[in-house]
């Protein structure tokens, strides 16, 4: 080797705590180094020259900068190397700054630490390798998993970007939650009427491929090269072949199933369109209620299709799908508070679920939905009556650790006050209460929203918490306290509407774990910086937005799916990735096969692998690390009993070289 | 290590373990603050404290090292998401083997320090340095070095 | 008992369900048995089940030259037993492929080996079949680890002057990791020396740091055959370490290993509810 070591003065930085010319000196002496010198600025435009005239003239084959944190010009040292031809993972640096310098001030002390500190880094230099950029080609193709707003908008900007879509929904139509929304807050603008001209571009538009009522089976590959295999759920009914015409969901005998899109407010046939604008909008047989899937009795919609459509013996297709980056908008759920569930508790006192005529936010959308059951009109769903006094209660489940959910669902409060709202606008003798605990209502005309409401459209605000529901007579008794007043109150309630917390949709978690990436305690999936990476993951290709990040409204979820559309678009604007060498290698030789590495990988980068012969057969297993996956932690190194694997820039050799200069 | 003249009888070795993305960081951070602690800490850095093998540990105090310190990210603060996860259960087993040999616990140490506590770096290095210092050079550990095998 | 496992064995070799039995021979009844591996169905008759059968078998499960001879049956008491479970966790072994005989155990030894003395699975686990009846008892966690209170209430200098003591004896024979059925790596780490992670000087030092990351690399993997510490020439009392990794194991994963084939692995693995109150 033939190591220049370079030691800076950072002008008085280094040089006022440390002799610089002393410590130049004896590095001088060491193995292997072919020069030490010391100068008063190292990156500055004559210290790199100085650099690069050393490496040139020299011939050095490794070069140690002692000057400021690595955290601060290991890139530009790097660099200048590169440029004269130096391997750039041949250049290590000596913190004599940040480490010596500026947090040593006796002078002698300082110059011996100094002097340890390149020692150390000598020592490492001399093991270095050079290495090369990781290249992995990218697959200029993107899945967004999930259908409702967030996927949509992320789809349709990705494929307007020149890009081809993939979108997954796990429901018979895209549109998620959005599409059940009566109006929207602040505006009062309906909801439908704003999502289904994007629902029907997503259907329409050349570059994006749909697959509904299909669900995301298992994920394998890294970023750029994602092999994703897709479950397309026996829908019963070729879509290529139908045309939508009706005939067979009007005929169907199967009347009284409940509607989810309805949120159980409505009923549906056994074959049916979850909504009249669904995209695509053709049926799908509910295995579950058709007679003829279940006793091999009926069959009317079959005889009704006149295009042949019904296919009775339709299975699950298992589809993969090859695309460059994953963009996970799974959205929400709202919580069951009438049953326990894991961490989750109930809320008996509330009779949710005892009483028809206590509901939630969103069974409440479709009541005043004009496309609803009740054709927008406010009926209540134990007698059809005309609600005359309705209560809202906010926070339930959300903001409370004893029921599981520590945290505000964010939306309630804007929802609730909406609410109050379209029922003065419907039942204009109506008187609308409203428990709250705090009105949070942050974002552009949301306060005013909120005092429109209690102002021009009368309702009733109580602060404080409703500790009982009880029925009596067909009558809601709401029991509750109102701090301000500091008294306790009893109202009597023909409908009560519960605000109940936002969670990540089902299967959240399972979905989490094929992607490799994280979640909280709560099931939302994590981003990878909260600040600066909002949409990013710890998985590389792997981008979040909407509400299964965390609870958001419908232009947070926007804005979210847009910015992750513009990452996906910066990943697709080149052909090939390059990624930093700094990753683990098996040594396959010594590899004893015993997987630990592969338990422990935090970014399951290293898979079981067979060694064979020409003829096939197995001479032995062992790991193999996917360096396109590799995020070079070295988790595996220290877990590997046989040091069978290492990692690159940070090499046992490298390591205990280090370690052995402390003598 | 160099011989380092300073008021003091005895200087301990000390050699820490860190990892690059919060204990290193936090390194940094004490220095640009001109945050003072004795000279006597040797930082290696390493990418993350998942890396940190245990043999690692025995070889420091082969090497003459009088107290040893492991630190990383807090929990869940991990760069590498898991890593420090791994370094811990690690460490809860592996402080068992050291305690039952009969090595000196007050002369290892293991800490979260993040990028932004620059301030509990300098406390802990002082720390560690200032008990290392009174409890004196490991002489118990390095008879074991010397002692031939019969 | 001794007909039964004879029987067995022949049938499996006639039937070809095997082709090699491993188990035990005794040419002196008083001595210890041996290893024997049987691969015709007449050489049965050489198999013995008594109290001096003290290996353990499943060692050669993993190595080459047995690995040659094609599927094995392997006998194994209930402390074997355990390492078979691990090394099917471990994926050395393909656990379908290899046909394991339970003998029933009273303890080995006379008198019995100290891991007989709190054995709480006399009857095998885990096993294709079991041989010979024994009746177990439940055995508290604090017996299992008795030996390692006394040695635990001396003080830490008095500790590591044992061990300095005990060491001083190595001969660095690794016999302690020839003999032991988890010690399959194909290139140990102590025999790697770029770098040399080990010190390979003859100082106890370099003994100590041997032993530390044999006991290490054990940690939450060992079962408690004691194997290493019958083969230590030295009479080093290996069993030590080994207890106090697997009380530490039990302590705080409530996990023994080799006990329940399906429980998660401790190492490899983690719990973000892990306990850190030795961490600042």
């Amino acid at each position: 080797m033939r190591i220049g070591v370079f030691t800076c003065w950072c002008g008085e930085n280094i040089a006022r705590h440390v002799d610089c010319q002393k410590v130049a000196e004896a590095i001088r002496n060491l193995l292997g180094v072919h020069c030490s010198v010391d100068y008063k600025y190292m990156c500055s435009d004559p210290g790199q020259s100085m650099i690069r005239e050393q490496i040139r003239n020299g011939k050095l084959t490794g070069l140690v900068v002692a000057a400021c944190s690595p955290h601060m010009h290991l890139k530009t040292f790097r660099k200048a190397a590169e440029a004269e031809g130096l391997n750039p993972y041949m250049v290590e640096m000596a913190n004599v700054r940040e480490h010596c310098a500026w947090v040593h001030h006796d002078r002698e002390a300082a110059t011996a630490k100094a002097i340890d500190i390149i020692r150390m880094a000598v020592a490492k230099v001399q093991q270095n390798r050079p290495l090369a950029a990781i290249r992995v080609p990218v697959t200029k193709r993107a899945m967004v998993i999930g259908g409702g707003v967030a996927g949509i908008q992320a789809a349709l900007d990705i494929a307007d970007a020149g890009f081809e879509v993939v979108l997954v929904e796990r429901d018979p139509s895209i549109g998620g939650k959005m599409a059940g929304l009566s109006e929207t807050f602040p505006t009062l603008d309906c909801s439908q009427c704003i999502l289904t001209p994007r629902m029907v571009d997503v259907g329409q538009h050349p570059r994006i491929k749909l697959h509904t009522y299909s669900e995301v089976e298992a994920v394998n590959g890294y970023v750029g090269n994602f092999k994703v295999t897709v479950r397309k759920k026996a829908r019963y009914v070729d879509i290529t072949k139908c045309n939508g015409c009706g005939d067979c969901w009007n005929k169907c005998p199967q009347k009284k199933n409940l509607s989810e899109f309805d949120f159980g407010m409505g009923k549906r046939t056994a074959i049916y369109v979850p909504f009249p604008q669904a995209v695509p909008a053709r049926p799908v047989i509910d295995r579950e209620a058709c007679t003829m899937l279940l006793k091999g009795k009926c069959g009317i919609c079959a005889k009704k299709c006149t295009r042949g459509a019904i296919n009775f013996e339709d299975q699950d297709q298992l589809i993969t799908e090859d695309v460059g980056a994953i963009v996970a908008a799974t959205g929400y759920k709202l919580c069951d508070i009438g049953k326990d569930e894991g961490r989750y508790k109930g809320y008996g006192e509330y009779g949710f679920g005892r009483y028809a005529d206590v509901i939630d936010g969103l069974q409440f959308e479709r009541i005043v939905s004009a496309s609803g059951p009740t054709g927008g009109e406010i009926k209540r769903p134990s007698d059809g009556k005309t609600p005359k006094s309705v209560v809202f209660i906010c926070c339930v489940g959300s903001r409370d650790d004893a029921k599981g959910c520590g945290y505000c669902s964010k939306i309630c409060c804007m929802y609730v006050a909406k609410h109050t709202m379209l029922y003065k606008h419907k039942v204009h003798d109506g008187q609308a209460h409203v428990f709250y605990m705090d009105i949070r209502a942050g974002g552009k005309n949301y306060e005013e929203f909120v005092r429109r409401a209690i102002e021009q459209d009368g309702a009733e605000y109580h602060r404080g918490r409703v500790s009982r529901i009880t029925e009596h007579n067909g009558q809601l008794i709401v029991r509750g306290v109102d701090t301000l007043v500091g008294e306790a109150m009893t109202i009597e309630a023909d409908l009560v509407v519960l605000a109940t917390a936002m969670r990540p949709a089902d299967g959240v978690e399972s979905l989490a774990q094929k992607l490799n990436i994280g979640y909280d305690e709560y099931g939302f999936l994590s981003e990878s910086h909260p600040k600066l990476r909002p949409v990013e993951t710890n998985t590389a290709g792997v981008l979040v937005c909407g509400a299964c990040q965390a609870p958001k409204d419908i232009p947070e979820s926007v804005a979210q799916a847009s910015a992750a559309a513009a990452k996906v678009m910066m990943l697709f604007a080149r052909d090939e990735l390059t990624r930093e060498p700094e990753v683990a290698e098996v040594n396959e030789q010594t590899c004893a096969a015993c997987f630990s590495c592969v338990r422990g990988c935090p970014y399951k980068a290293i898979d079981e692998a067979d060694i064979t012969d020409r003829q096939g057969r197995l001479i032995k297993r062992t790991a193999r690390v996917n360096p396109g996956l590799c995020m070079g932690c070295g988790t595996c190194v220290a877990i590997c009993p046989s040091k069978s694997v290492d990692l690159a820039g940070f090499t046992e050799q490298q390591v205990y070289a280090m370690v052995e200069s402390l003598v | 290590m160099s011989e380092t003249q300073t008021k003091h009888d005895f200087e301990p070795k000390i050699v820490a373990y860190v990892c690059n993305w919060c204990t290193y960081l936090g390194a940094d951070l004490a220095g640009t603050n001109r945050l003072e602690y004795p000279p006597n800490i040797r930082i290696l850095r390493l990418p993350c404290t998942g890396r940190i093998d245990f043999n690692l540990i025995v070889k420091a105090y082969e090497m003459g090292a009088d107290a040893v310190l492991v630190s990383g990210c807090h929990p869940g603060d991990c760069h590498y998401t898991s890593g420090n996860y791994h370094a811990r259960r690690r460490w809860m087993l592996f402080r068992v083997l050291l305690e039952g040999i009969g090595f000196d616990m007050r002369r290892v140490h293991f800490t979260w320090i993040s990028a932004a506590e620059a301030k509990k770096f300098q406390e802990v290095v002082i720390d560690i340095t200032e008990q290392t210092r009174a409890l004196g050079p490991y002489g118990d550990f390095r008879k074991l070095l010397e002692a031939p095998v019969c | 008992m001794l007909n039964d496992l004879r029987q067995t064995a022949r049938q499996l070799l006639a039937d070809k369900k095997v082709d090699v039995v491993i188990g035990y021979g005794q040419a002196d009844p008083a001595g210890p048995a041996y290893p024997v591996f049987i691969t015709r169905p007449e050489d049965t008759e050489q198999l013995v089940f008594n109290d001096r059968c003290y290996n353990n078998l499943t060692t050669f499960l993993t190595r080459k030259e047995i690995r040659a001879m094609g599927r094995a049956a392997v006998l194994v008491k209930g402390c074997d037993a355990k390492s078979v479970v691990v090394l099917a966790v471990e994926s050395q072994i393909d656990r379908q492929s290899v046909v394991v005989i339970g003998m029933a155990c009273n303890g080995v030894g006379q008198p019995s080996l100290a891991k007989c003395r709190t054995c709480d699975v006399h009857m095998p686990r885990h096993t294709d079949m079991v041989i010979g009846q024994a009746a177990d008892h439940a055995i508290e966690a604090k017996d299992r680890y008795a030996e390692l209170a006394e040695m635990m209430s001396k003080s830490a200098s008095e500790r590591l002057a044992y061990w300095g003591q005990e060491l001083s004896r190595c001969v660095k024979c690794y016999a302690c990791r020839q003999v032991c059925p988890m010690c399959y790596c194909e290139r140990c780490v102590a025999d790697k020396n770029q770098p040399q992670v080990i010190k390979t000087s003859a100082t106890t030092m370099g003994n100590l740091a041997w032993q530390i990351n044999r006991a290490f690399h054990l940690a939450s993997r060992c079962v408690g055959c004691d194997e290493c510490t019958r083969a230590c020439p030295a009479g080093i009392n290996l069993r030590l370490l080994n207890l106090m990794l697997a009380q530490a194991t039990e302590e705080q994963f409530d996990y023994r290993p080799g006990m329940d084939k399906d429980a998660q692995p401790v190492l490899g693995c983690f719990s973000v509810k892990d306990k850190e109150c030795f961490i600042k």
